[in-house]
């Protein structure tokens, strides 16, 4: 052990003796703080300025109700087209989008939840459809209960409306989130994403409105999409229906009603996105990497090497260790500094709470993300070294080393969106996974096997070059 | 006279490395087949209109892709035209041969800059050609709005030419670089970053600003500008001033690689 210990000393010496390690090492560290600078400055968002993130985009079949009363049906059925697919009752004090509102509901994954007017949800039981619920309305506070047979009702939450007017709108409404990214592309390169929309069918019976005295109110139902028809890729619009069959209601339709948890959608991971200087850090380390071989291959140093050390396969280790490790600690040192550099022109520019989170270097994704990034660069490093061993030629070795990375990127523009993704899960780019901070429905690939497939490309490769290592001559 | 001397003894070294016919190779069969590759799979109704509007590809931009590819062997080229000479310690040898060094210099560009443009030729209107015979059976017809592509169309002259100057030009910003930074590892990756790096960043900034400047600057985008033929009032620069742009990050480097040469030792 000890005698590889005085193997990496040399590597090491070897390595931080040669001016260029010090420029590209500078390079790539500022390469990743320039990114993360001008990708900070250069994005804004106005995400926060209608509000924390919020949806109101249901099938709404309503009737008028003046004064106080209160709304019972019980849910049959409902299609569970995912786990934020919602069915229930709905009180609003008028019908246009983003109105106050209260809804008592089911949702196919969460159980029973209750929402007084875009606060944070609710729970109730966890309970399935069928199920009775009711909305009562006393002034401007309404009241949601649910209850298992119709007979025994618990509460589940109050609200309090501002400006409740005295007639308002009630009924049953149904909404089905986008359980995916639907992508398509406009031109050559040019990829536009939106909601792949579900639709999902509630029907409901028992339906009963009645005023605080208990008096029948039979209105004349109607229905609305309370967003209006929603758009889809390419060109379509969704848009829900409502038909009644003596006491049988059925209702169908897409979209949401509620807050909207951070990274619903195509929201930007902003912590990802700051590391991406990485790319070009990239270049920079893979320069060092083939260097570190292929100029002891053109000025002969590497028969000195292996007349000090004949056994080749331990010269290459330790040069892989210690670039690794000096690979390692730079990719983690720059994305601190990418981080700390990227995250206040953020926030600056519109990327803070309510809509994206404030993350701190502490949170284990951000720390994951970090060590990550590190890791990546060190398994670029490796990949570098091994295409150095391999052609131990610096032209040919830099430009695969970097064709790898930059090559998918290209190509992946001018493919179908299909074999895009496979691209981005089989090349070595898969490992930019570690970097994500949060799971949004485009991401293709994990952190995890994300790595995995970069770390297979580069033990392949480390493979490969020890095998020609040991079998050429010097 | 030295400089007619100088020009063969480059023209010699150049044709007598097998690397030099491979790249030039590289160039036109890069460009050719990656612009088949994208015309074969682009079809009419890849490209979906937003509500109210038509596609409006641009079939000469398209067929002419292929040059994203292209353009590396031609950086490694003339790179290596310089880089290799001082990988090998040659340049001793060249320079007592030839003590004029700017001769030397713009013997080296020629010699980059000819066989550069010549294999170009071949690959783009090779790509011309191929998105000729593949576009119409793609459903880019007279019926969809688009003309069959043509060769002589001014435009499409314009584009086939830009491109080819487009290749001469990246070729010498390597051969600048490599004079500049004298190794061939470095060299080529500074060219690559220089191209690729500014479409990468403007890729991560959202505001429309940053995103114009980023494409006026960039070598590679602007460069590209001139294979325009739709749209063209509302390209953030111009074809000509586009390859302008390049020209100037050319002659820069040229300059810079010229001025090292001139006053460093070899």
């Amino acid at each position: 052990m000890t005698g590889f210990l005085r193997l990496m000393r040399a590597e090491w010496t070897k390595l931080r003796s040669v001016r260029s390690t010090v420029v590209c090492l500078v390079f790539a560290v500022g390469l990743v703080a320039l990114t993360a600078a001008i990708g900070g400055s250069g994005s804004t968002t106005d995400a926060n300025s209608s509000g924390p993130p919020h949806a109101d985009s249901v099938q709404f079949a309503f009737q008028s109700l003046d004064g106080d009363g209160s709304i019972t049906a019980r849910l049959v059925s409902q299609q569970e087209t995912g786990p934020d697919a919602k069915a229930g009752l709905l009180l609003r004090t008028a019908v246009e989008q983003n109105s106050p509102y209260a809804a008592i509901m089911v949702t196919a994954g969460y159980g029973v939840r209750w929402q007084g007017n875009f606060a944070p949800d609710v729970a109730g039981t966890v309970g399935k459809a069928p199920r009775w619920l009711r909305l009562t309305r006393s002034g401007g506070t309404v009241t949601g209960f649910e209850s298992p047979d119709g007979k025994a009702w618990a509460q589940v939450g109050s609200v309090t409306l501002p400006d409740a007017p005295r007639a308002v709108a009630v009924g049953m409404f149904v909404a089905s989130p986008p359980t995916g990214l639907k992508n398509v592309r406009r031109g050559p390169g040019a990829t536009e994403s939106g909601p792949d929309w579900t639709v999902s069918t509630a029907v409901f019976d028992s339906v009963a409105v009645v005023t605080a005295t208990g008096a029948p109110v039979d209105g004349a139902w109607q229905n609305i999409d309370t967003s209006g028809p929603l758009p889809e890729l390419p060109d379509t619009e969704i848009t829900g229906s409502f038909t009644r069959d003596g006491d049988r209601f059925t209702l169908t339709g897409a979209g949401n009603l509620g807050l909207l948890p951070y990274g619903y959608g195509a929201d930007s991971d902003v912590v990802r996105d700051s590391f991406s200087g990485i790319y070009l850090s990239a270049i920079a380390i893979a320069v060092l990497s083939v260097l570190f071989i292929t100029s002891e291959f053109s000025r002969g140093v590497i028969r000195i090497t292996f007349a000090i050390n004949p056994r080749r396969g331990r010269v290459l280790a330790a040069k892989a260790a210690v670039l690794g490790l000096v690979a390692f600690v730079t990719g983690v040192f720059s994305a601190v500094v990418a981080f700390l550099i990227s995250q206040p022109l953020l926030r600056d520019n519109g990327f803070r709470p309510p809509a994206y989170p404030d993350y701190s270097l502490t949170d284990w994704v951000v720390v994951r993300a970090v060590l990550g990034t590190g890791l990546i660069l060190a398994l670029f490093a490796l990949f570098a070294l091994a295409m150095g061993t391999l052609l131990r030629r610096g032209a040919g070795a830099i430009t695969l080393a970097i064709g790898v990375l930059v090559f998918p990127f290209i190509i992946g523009a001018f493919l179908s969106l299909e074999a895009e993704s496979w691209l981005r899960r089989l090349t070595p780019m898969a490992g930019l996974a570690v970097q994500q901070t949060m799971r949004r429905l485009d991401d293709v690939i994990t952190p995890g096997p994300g790595l995995a497939v970069l770390a297979s490309y580069v033990v392949v490769a480390l493979g490969l070059a020890y095998w020609q290592l040991r079998r050429r001559d010097p | 006279m030295v400089m007619l001397l100088a020009l063969r003894t480059e023209w010699t070294k150049f044709r007598t490395v097998r690397s030099s016919g491979w790249l030039l190779v590289g160039v036109a069969g890069l460009t050719v087949s990656l612009s088949t590759l994208t015309c074969l799979s682009f079809r009419v109704d890849s490209c979906l209109p937003e509500p109210g509007t038509t596609c409006d590809v641009d079939t000469t931009r398209l067929a002419l892709i292929g040059v994203y590819l292209g353009q590396v062997a031609a950086v490694i080229l003339g790179v290596l035209v310089a880089g290799s000479e001082y990988a090998t310690a040659m340049m001793h040898a060249s320079l007592t041969a030839v003590p004029r060094r700017a001769a030397v210099f713009v013997a080296k560009a020629w010699v980059v800059l000819i066989p550069v443009l010549a294999a170009g030729l071949p690959g783009v209107y090779g790509a011309l050609l191929a998105a000729q015979a593949i576009q119409p059976g793609n459903g880019f017809t007279t019926a969809n709005g688009y003309a069959r592509l043509s060769l002589t169309d001014p435009l499409t002259v314009r584009a086939g030419f830009g491109t080819v100057l487009y290749l001469g030009l990246v070729a010498l910003l390597g051969l600048g670089i490599a004079m500049a930074v004298r190794s061939t590892v470095t060299a080529i990756s500074t060219v690559l970053t220089l191209l690729f790096g500014f479409p990468f960043l403007a890729m991560l900034v959202s505001e429309p600003r940053w995103k114009e400047w980023l494409t006026e600057y960039s070598p590679m985008s602007a460069g590209l500008a001139v294979q325009a033929t739709r749209g063209l009032d509302t390209l953030p620069v111009g074809p000509w001033q586009g390859l302008g742009v390049l020209a100037a990050y050319a002659g820069a480097a040229l300059l810079m690689g010229g001025a090292a040469f001139k006053l460093r030792d070899a």
